[in-house]
């Protein structure tokens, strides 16, 4: 089994790490940079399949070399073999469709083709969930998405999978595809180990993936776009076909109601919150 | 002589009226009366928020020629200018805006439009092509030779297509808000830019046909489906492959075997709409692929016009601008919602970019009231369906009872961002809360959603997107609303706004949510919740807090 497992840094939106500039605008230069949360479902989903299955997993991301510290904390979260990155001035500023260009060459540059591929579903910083279906639409393999669990057949090179169908309804598919295949993990995805075995195996690959992640620069594979045989025109910000042309600050909700502030240690002001509490509360 | 004295009702009631008084006249003498007689602070808000609206609209009917610009904010100024096609007028303002205040941002919003006024002088000119080849010999395989660049140039496009998703036999709602805004988009597009193209409906499926004629009745001038029993349930590539066939038949560039059609003779469509749900938001990355072109996700807001563009990679060479016309402007929340993104899709010079794509959250639009009467042309689309596109086989499918419905709660406890200190402790402390009362439920922001927090195993099943509170997430009405740490964004008072009483709890008592909240807690949340959670436990029991009103 070789799986390839993409993943992508995002700014870290948690509270008291975003900044902004006197215009209201991100800075992302001064907000610190962490592995998309999302993707962190596709690496339960490839680890599952590491420990389940055996393999060489690889991890494989698309930015400046500053992404190399994502890699990093990725390898000892996946137990990943290996690296790769795919860094170029040139691949700068791209949007999803370049993106998926670019990813999908560096898949197919690997020594061997992957069975499977796995991407989270949209990455915290803007970016939409369509880098995974169009990384794998330029492969030309099958491709399941929105993926909540997964079984894989070696012996008959299949993957059975459930997967979540939204809109007026919500729904839950069972599928099954040929390997080689592509797979989207939904934020939803839940691993299963159901041997002792597995929990067993676990353990050592934590051990012996801790050693490796202290050298993982041993471990990484740096692939420029001369290195992907990629035009420049095709990628990054010139092979983009769309543009931010504005970003606006999510302007300030009018002001219809004018709240009353009240002191969290004066009586006075709870009781009257109390007041609105109390005819909701639980029944014995 | 007013037509409402304002004495005479109550606020609630005021609201609605004063919604259609568009004379600021009027509206001051209303003003005066509730000054002289009740004189109740909301309500002169009311009528001076009103003669605000009301007397920005009419800033739109300024003269350029008298206008003093300095009254006039930069905004103010490049949105009179959109409207201004003379040339000289232009100059004048310029000369004005100089020996005024002469702002620069106000000077180039006037230059630029003289620019595109004028036109061809300084506009980029034609880019000369110089084949990969020969511009990047170090390369042995040239790019454009991969399948997945489709390599057309200055191809025609028309119409708007919208993708129609039907569900257990149903349209789903957004597909009738798409047909609805895009039925609006191009009334509009065709008045302004005198042409005659059409909203373009697509169904494909087992069952398409039947919805033809809800399709027609929401907008659609041409419906076009497709239908195939292997097709009860969505397929990623049966489906791409077949809105793609659709899009590219007939016209010059036609496919072999597609030549012949009579109802398009055009390239491809000029904008594609999509709705933003799992399958749709996956078929629209996948047939703007196939296309070769781009798209924006999850979109609140669409308009079209033309736009100024700058940047080289669009308009050949660095410094030079040129005017590209008829673009669909795609705005959508962004940066875990901080801030909007407004998208667009653009050509590059030897690379056709169209169709321009866009998926649209649901809920985002109105539906519109269905016409029946309306008439529309319909193609029953047919095409062979190859055995090799079915690779991925749907076993069996079951409708999930329910999900997370948080509306019908008597209260809702929502958190946000304020939790970040311990994450886990702060869902803990909400679900105490909630547990306090007899019918609640827990709400997040979007923030929480999108956060990088961890959660231990046992709160983790409660962040999930399906409890996120606002535009993109559920909105509900409960009579109390408890926002625990939430900010306040935008978007997050769409999903709130409509409770009866809405309580915020924030250790900034200047926080955004104060403006739509009734009552802010100003403390710390992981002191603020427990008090609360024993009060309302001891409530109940009836003695601790004295008395309780029983409204």
């Amino acid at each position: 089994m070789r799986t390839v497992v993409l993943t992508k840094g995002v700014p870290d939106f948690r509270e008291g790490q975003v900044s902004f500039d006197e215009e209201g605008h991100l800075e992302r230069g001064k907000t610190p940079t962490v592995m998309n949360p999302n993707d962190k479902h596709a690496l339960r989903a490839a680890f599952q399949t590491k420990v389940r299955n055996g393999g060489q997993v690889s991890l494989m991301s698309m930015g400046p070399p500053g992404y190399e510290e994502v890699l990093q904390e990725g390898m000892r979260d996946v137990y990943a073999d290996d690296l790769y990155l795919l860094s170029d001035r040139e691949m700068g500023a791209a949007d999803t469709w370049a993106t998926a260009m670019t990813v999908a060459s560096g898949i197919q540059k690997l020594d061997e083709e992957p069975d499977l591929v796995f991407a989270g579903f949209k990455t915290a910083d803007g970016e939409t969930g369509h880098t995974g279906p169009q990384t794998c639409w330029c492969l030309d393999w099958p491709i399941i998405t929105h993926v909540l669990s997964l079984d894989i057949d070696e012996e008959e090179r299949t993957v059975r999978a459930k997967r979540l169908v939204d809109g007026d309804i919500s729904e839950i598919e069972t599928v099954e595809a040929p390997m080689p295949c592509f797979i989207v993990a939904d934020p939803e995805f839940e691993p299963t180990y159901r041997r002792a075995s597995h929990r067993l195996k676990h353990k050592d690959l934590r051990e012996e993936t801790k050693e490796r992640a202290e050298d993982y620069e041993d471990h990484l594979t740096v692939w420029d776009h001369t290195d992907l045989n990629l035009d420049p025109d095709y990628i990054g910000l010139d092979g983009s076909p769309t543009i931010v042309a504005g970003v606006d600050p999510i302007p300030k909700a009018p002001s219809e109601r004018e709240a009353t502030v009240i002191d969290a240690g004066a009586d006075e002001g709870m009781e009257q919150v109390l007041d609105e509490l109390t005819p909701y509360a639980a029944g014995d | 002589m007013v037509e409402i004295d304002p004495t005479e009702y109550e606020i609630a009631e005021l609201g609605p009226k004063i919604k259609d008084i568009d004379d600021a006249d009027e509206l001051r003498e209303m003003l005066d009366l509730e000054e002289g007689g009740e004189d109740r602070v909301p309500v002169k808000t009311l009528i001076e928020d009103r003669i605000e609206k009301v007397e920005d609209e009419g800033d739109g009917e300024v003269d350029p020629e008298t206008v003093d610009l300095a009254s006039l904010t930069v905004a103010d100024v490049a949105n009179m200018v959109r409207d201004i096609d003379d040339a000289e007028v232009l100059r004048d303002l310029l000369e004005r805006e100089q020996d005024g205040e002469d702002r620069k941002t106000a000077k180039s919003q006037i230059e630029s439009r003289i620019e595109s006024v004028e036109g061809s002088d300084e506009e980029a000119g034609e880019v000369e092509y110089v084949p990969p080849e020969e511009k990047y010999p170090e390369l042995d395989h040239p790019t454009n030779d991969k399948q997945w660049v489709e390599g057309t140039v200055g191809a025609e496009y028309r119409d708007m297509w919208v993708y129609c998703e039907t569900q257990a036999g149903d349209l789903v709602d957004v597909s009738k808000e798409m047909l609805g805004k895009a039925r609006d988009l191009m009334d509009t597009y065709n008045a302004d830019y005198d042409e005659e193209e059409r909203v373009v409906a697509v169904l494909i499926g087992d069952d398409a046909s039947d919805h033809v004629d809800d399709v027609i009745a929401y907008g659609a001038d041409l419906v076009i489906y497709h239908e195939d029993d292997r097709l009860e349930r969505f397929r990623h590539q049966p489906y791409t492959e077949i809105f793609c066939d659709m899009a590219r038949a007939g016209g010059d560039l036609a496919a072999e075997g597609r030549e012949e059609v009579d109802w398009k003779d055009y390239h491809e469509p000029r904008y594609t709409v999509f709705p933003a749900t799992n399958n749709g938001r996956d078929l629209s990355a996948l047939v703007q692929g196939e296309l070769d072109s781009g798209l924006a996700s999850d979109c609140s807001g669409l308009y079209i016009e033309n736009a100024m563009i700058s940047n080289p990679a669009k308009v050949g060479t660095a410094g030079d601008k040129k005017e590209f016309e008829r673009v669909l402007h795609m705005k959508r929340p962004d940066f875990s919602g901080f801030e909007y993104s407004t998208i667009l899709c653009i050509d590059k010079p030897n690379r056709d970019f169209h169709p321009q794509g866009a998926s649209v959250i649901p809920g985002s639009f109105e539906i519109p009231d269905p016409d029946f009467e309306r008439e529309a042309e319909v193609v029953d689309y047919e095409m062979e369906l190859d055995d090799d596109w079915f690779q991925v086989e749907v076993e069996e499918f079951d409708r999930l009872s329910g999900g997370v419905d948080l509306t019908g709660n008597d209260v809702v406890v929502a958190v946000g961002r304020g939790i970040g200190d311990d994450p886990t402790k702060g869902i803990e402390l909400a679900l105490d809360l909630v547990d306090a009362f007899d019918e609640a439920d827990l709400g997040l922001s979007r923030g929480v959603i999108t956060s990088s927090y961890s959660f231990d195993g046992h709160v983790e099943q409660y962040v999930t997107e399906e409890r996120q509170i606002g535009e993109s997430g559920q909105e509900v009405e409960p009579d109390v609303y408890i926002a625990a740490g939430i900010s306040g964004a935008i978007q997050h008072k769409v999903g709130c706004d409509e409770s009866d009483t809405i309580i915020a709890v924030n250790t900034d008592p200047d926080a955004d949510i104060r403006d739509f909240s009734d009552y802010l807690i100003e403390g710390d949340l992981f002191e603020v919740l427990p008090r609360l959670t024993e009060a309302v436990e001891a409530g109940d029991l009836g003695a601790v807090m004295g008395e309780v009103s029983d409204d």
